[in-house]
């Protein structure tokens, strides 16, 4: 502790150095003194007697040296005035500073904003206990290359009881349904879970119980979310023992989860106890389980892969070509913006580099204007290390103040980027994007990293040659001087990088416009929706359902404005999955254990003419198709082509079982166009549509489209109203237009093409910057030079042409590495954004001639000044 | 060459110490001559060497130091012990002593340990 105390105090001691010399001063005179004293006593002459006393004492001097080292630390001393020398040096040259300072402050602002939102998303731990041992099990299907599939109940039961690997195993199922609470019903999202499954993941309800029995028949009993307690409760513990109707059976409120509660990532609402379901078939479960310790994540994968090929022998039916995927939970959450987030890390971690090789040539360029002061520094007695310290401490000041400046950058944006994007993507932790510890870590560590990355090199390319050659070299006018290797390295190395994000940034651009350019098959002007959830039990009934379609088609085309209106299942573009299997009457199953595959879906009359789909052959769904009426089917040209090639599908029959007993059959009666159902960038499916007055499929999801005269979104209001007086147990979800609807669903490519653009820009100008400084440097050294040259009679195009072809051949040398980089790089984002084409020539050729174009501008400026040298004064410099 | 022994660091500190036990509050010319005397002039104390280990002594808190006036009416920086001074001399002098006692009896010859 005492020598604690005694660096303390020499840190202390490191400071005020004034007052402690005059101190050390004042005590060494008074030595002297009572020395001289005592000589004198002892009969010397006052002279004789101070030169004795300062010989005894070694010298006043080189005693207050010695008592300095002593009285502060020796390295902090000469720290403190490096960065003292430091600033002042930074101070006398604003500009170099300054724009070292906001290039490098640039590239670590894009880098500490992306890595706190990667932080927030990626890397805090989910609110679940113990998560790095929790692990999602996903069913996999090789036919149809299903990767994220569900697993069913029973070959759960199977995985859950014959695995090795797990402490402990649960499953869930999203389900969204209506959810009454006194007189008000609403869509509400929930989940299934099993019983155990609040005890796997480890969070139990912040008041009152979990479900008890494990493997009960679906109980009467809910769990709420803290945020729907909070809505619809008010927050109030009272709650507990309370009834909620969902699909309108009364359920017991007998838990409410804690706040920030979320499984995987959804904003449910409550939790359902999840009841046998014994139909291998039906695969809609998502398993989570807590691996035992010890335990890796590849021993599961393998124990799992056994469990589901036994499975395969025994129930080929069900189980041929399934296995199972595990997927870390962390990374099954943010599984969707996983790859997005790490993309956009590496690209601005490249912005990051051409920042600092930026700020290293502009190092690299006043070290040589240099060479003289340091030069000088060296012959008067400072070691080459204490230079390096010397240059490396103005390299930490630039990447300090850079650092501090790009992380206040990074705390406005990150933030402001996390919100404008948070409604299209729901991922966890996006909510609580912030500037925390490990942002400044990070922003610490990349901003040290860097300073040392930029500034060691010219620092010691600054002393790579002994002093007197320097004095001397300095001491004469450079003539006829390029720009050094090492800068000329650098600049090459930033175009290239540029050159590779903009090749990026375009591809993504124009996958972006190709997907807008898209026709979608259909026409969403004037349109809005209401997605609307029907409580099951009542609307079991076919008889129920046409009521209500007819009652709120009826009351929705009574509204002023509404020009027509229609049901659909399935709108375009939104992304939903649901096929089922068919049988064609007079055409053998392409295999025995399934039949044919298509989207199904269900339009009311005059849906396809409301939509703009225009119908190729027979008709469309119309008013005469109600129940009692034949079953009819209006099938794509997709389904045409794929189920009936070369023959005209009106007439032909299918077969759609409902469930084991009964199926249904129905008569094709028309052929519509296709339209992208899933997204955009997926071609159409094979789909077959069905009459909402005739359809026996039970869902309970279902959407009200309604075409307006005016501005669609002014029916909001009365259209929820007419779907809520045609039956007011039936919640609306969710209302939008349908232009909404088409552009919500290209907002990720947008996204990433907008902040890959914008980086792939930022990195242009950082690199065009980067040639024009070097450009600039070179014209100065050479002015003498073109001075002769001028004098000598060329013409100022001449000189011109030099210096411009200089940057051009430094940008050419750029491109060139830059393509090659760049059609590997493409490569990987063929999986971030569907439809994207690597190697697009036409983006090549445009980048390319934009950083061509960026070249010639940055040379064509110190070119200009360049070719206005005057001879005279160019050599009477010398 | 002198056949004067060069004084070291650890010891000059604990001279330091004991010289002021013995003789009170003392500034640094008078610990000096002290050193000097009592080692009968068989130690060349560079006087400029004291300063540092006087200011070693205090940013470890053995000793404190303040402005007064010496016998002959100089200004001088007079140094005391502290009370942490006097344990760490008491404790110091004792391991000098083992340590002197261990060397001792390596250095007689002829006694072997029983």
């Amino acid at each position: 502790m005492r020598s604690l105390r005694a660096v303390l105090l020499r840190l202390a001691g490191s400071f005020g150095a004034a007052r402690h010399d005059r101190e050390i001063a004042a005590e060494l005179e008074s030595h002297l003194q009572l020395h001289i004293d005592d000589h004198v006593r002892a009969g010397m002459t006052p002279d004789e007697a101070r030169r004795t006393a300062i010989l005894a004492l070694g010298g006043v001097v080189q005693t207050t040296e010695r008592y300095r080292d002593r009285r502060g630390l020796p390295f902090f001393d000469a720290l403190r005035q490096d960065l003292v020398y430091a600033v002042r040096v930074l101070r006398r040259n604003p500009g170099f500073t300054a724009t070292a300072v906001i290039t490098f402050a640039l590239g670590i602002g894009a880098n500490s904003a992306i890595f706190s939102i990667v932080n927030a998303i990626l890397l805090r731990p989910l609110p679940l206990a113990d998560p790095s041992q929790l692990v999602m099990i996903f069913a996999t299907e090789a036919r149809r290359s299903l990767q994220f599939d569900g697993v069913s109940y029973p070959a759960f039961i199977d995985w859950q009881e014959q695995n090795r690997s797990f402490e402990s195993m649960a499953a869930f199922a999203n389900q969204s349904l209506p959810l009454g609470t006194g007189d008000e019903v609403v869509a509400a999202r929930g989940k299934v879970v099993t019983a155990n499954l609040f005890d796997v993941v480890g969070v139990q309800p912040a008041i009152g119980r979990a479900f008890r029995e494990w493997r009960l028949q679906s109980a009467d009993v809910v769990v709420l979310s803290d945020g729907f307690w909070k809505r619809h409760f008010g927050g109030s513990p009272a709650a507990i023992g309370q009834t909620v109707r969902i699909d309108e059976r009364p359920h017991t409120i007998v838990g409410v989860m804690p706040s920030r509660f979320t499984l995987d990532g959804d904003s449910e609402d409550f939790f359902q106890p999840l009841g046998v379901d014994a139909n291998r078939n039906r695969g809609f479960l998502r398993t989570v389980g807590r691996l035992r310790r010890g335990v890796t994540l590849e021993q599961a994968r393998d124990d799992l892969s056994t469990i589901t090929r036994r499975l395969e022998r025994l129930y080929p039916d069900s189980h041929a070509g399934v296995g199972a995927n595990l997927v870390p939970m962390a990374d099954a959450v943010a599984r969707r913006v996983r790859m997005g987030l790490l993309t956009i890390m590496s690209v601005v971690g490249v912005v990051l580099l051409i920042a600092c090789a930026n700020v290293a040539s502009l190092m690299l360029a006043r070290g040589a204007t240099r060479q003289q002061e340091l030069a000088l520094r060296a012959a008067l007695g400072a070691g080459r290390f204490r230079l390096v310290r010397q240059l490396l401490t103005e390299s930490a000041v630039i990447a300090a103040a850079g650092g501090i400046l790009g992380l206040l950058v990074a705390h406005w944006t990150a933030s402001a980027l996390a919100a404008a994007v948070a409604d299209q993507f729901r991922v966890p932790g996006i909510e609580s994007v912030r500037t925390d510890g490990m942002v400044l870590l990070f922003t610490l560590c990349v901003s040290a990293a860097a300073g040392l990355g930029f500034g060691i090199a010219p620092a010691f390319a600054c002393l790579s040659t002994d002093p007197s050659e320097r004095l001397r070299e300095a001491s004469r006018s450079a003539t006829g001087r390029r720009a050094p290797r090492a800068r000329r390295g650098l600049v090459i190395a930033e175009t290239a990088l540029a050159l590779a994000l903009l090749v990026g940034g375009g591809t993504l651009l124009r996958t972006f416009l190709k997907l807008r350019a898209t026709p979608p098959g259909f026409n969403s002007a004037s349109l809005i929706k209401a997605d609307l959830s029907l409580p099951l039990p009542s609307f079991l009934q076919l008889d129920t359902r046409v009521g209500f379609y007819r009652a709120a088609l009826q009351r929705a085309r009574a509204l002023p404005g509404v020009r027509a209106a229609a049901f659909v299942s399935i709108l375009p573009l939104n992304n939903r999955n649901n096929t089922e299997s068919f049988h064609i009457v007079g055409k053998p199953d392409p295999s025995p254990t399934r039949g044919f595959n298509a989207v199904f879906n269900i339009a009311s009359a005059g849906y396809f003419k409301m939509m703009g789909i225009p119908i190729r052959t027979g008709r469309e769904v119309e008013e005469r198709d109600a129940a009692g009426a034949p079953d009819v089917a209006v099938i794509n040209e997709a389904a045409a082509r794929a189920f009936w090639p070369g023959e005209s599908p009106l007439g032909r029959q299918i077969v759609l079982p409902i469930n084991d007993e009964a199926s249904q059959t129905l008569t094709v009666v028309g052929v519509v166009g296709d339209v992208r159902q899933a997204s955009l960038g997926i071609l159409p499916r094979p789909e077959i549509v069905v009459s909402p007055m005739q359809s026996r499929l039970r869902g309970n999801s279902i959407t009200i489209v309604a075409q307006t005269a005016g501005a669609p979104q002014a029916l909001t209001g009365s259209l929820r109203a007419a779907v809520h007086s045609a039956n007011p147990l039936v919640p609306i979800s969710r209302i939008a237009t349908v232009d909404d609807v088409v552009s919500n669903s290209i907002v990720e490519p947008r996204l990433y093409a907008t902040l890959l653009g914008a980086f792939a820009l930022l990195a242009l100008v950082l690199a065009s910057v980067g040639l024009y400084g070097l450009i600039a440097y070179s014209v100065s050294q050479r002015r003498h030079e073109f001075g002769v040259r001028v004098a000598l009679g060329a013409a100022q195009s001449t000189i011109m042409r030099l210096v411009v072809g200089e940057g051009l051949y430094l940008a050419a040398a750029g491109v060139g590495i830059g393509l090659v980089v760049a059609v590997a790089a493409t490569r990987l984002l063929v999986g971030l954004v569907v439809g994207v084409e690597p190697k697009d020539p036409v983006t090549f050729a445009a980048v390319t001639f934009v950083l061509v174009a960026a070249a010639m501008l940055a040379s064509y400026i110190p070119a200009r000044r360049a070719a206005r040298i005057d001879p005279i004064v160019a050599l009477r410099d010398e | 060459m002198s056949d004067k022994a060069d004084v070291w660091q650890g010891t000059l500190a604990l001279m330091v110490l004991k010289t002021l036990e013995t003789l009170g509050p003392l500034h640094g010319y008078g610990i000096a001559r002290r050193i000097e005397q009592t080692s009968a002039h068989h130690l060349a104390l560079n006087y400029g060497t004291l300063y540092p280990a006087l200011l070693k002594l205090e940013q470890e808190g053995y000793i404190a130091s303040e402005w007064g006036v010496s016998e002959n009416n100089r200004k001088a920086k007079f140094y005391r012990l502290t009370r942490a001074g006097r344990k760490q001399l008491e404790k110091e002098a004792r391991e000098w002593e083992r340590t002197t006692a261990i060397l001792a009896r390596f250095l007689t010859p002829g006694e072997e340990a029983p």
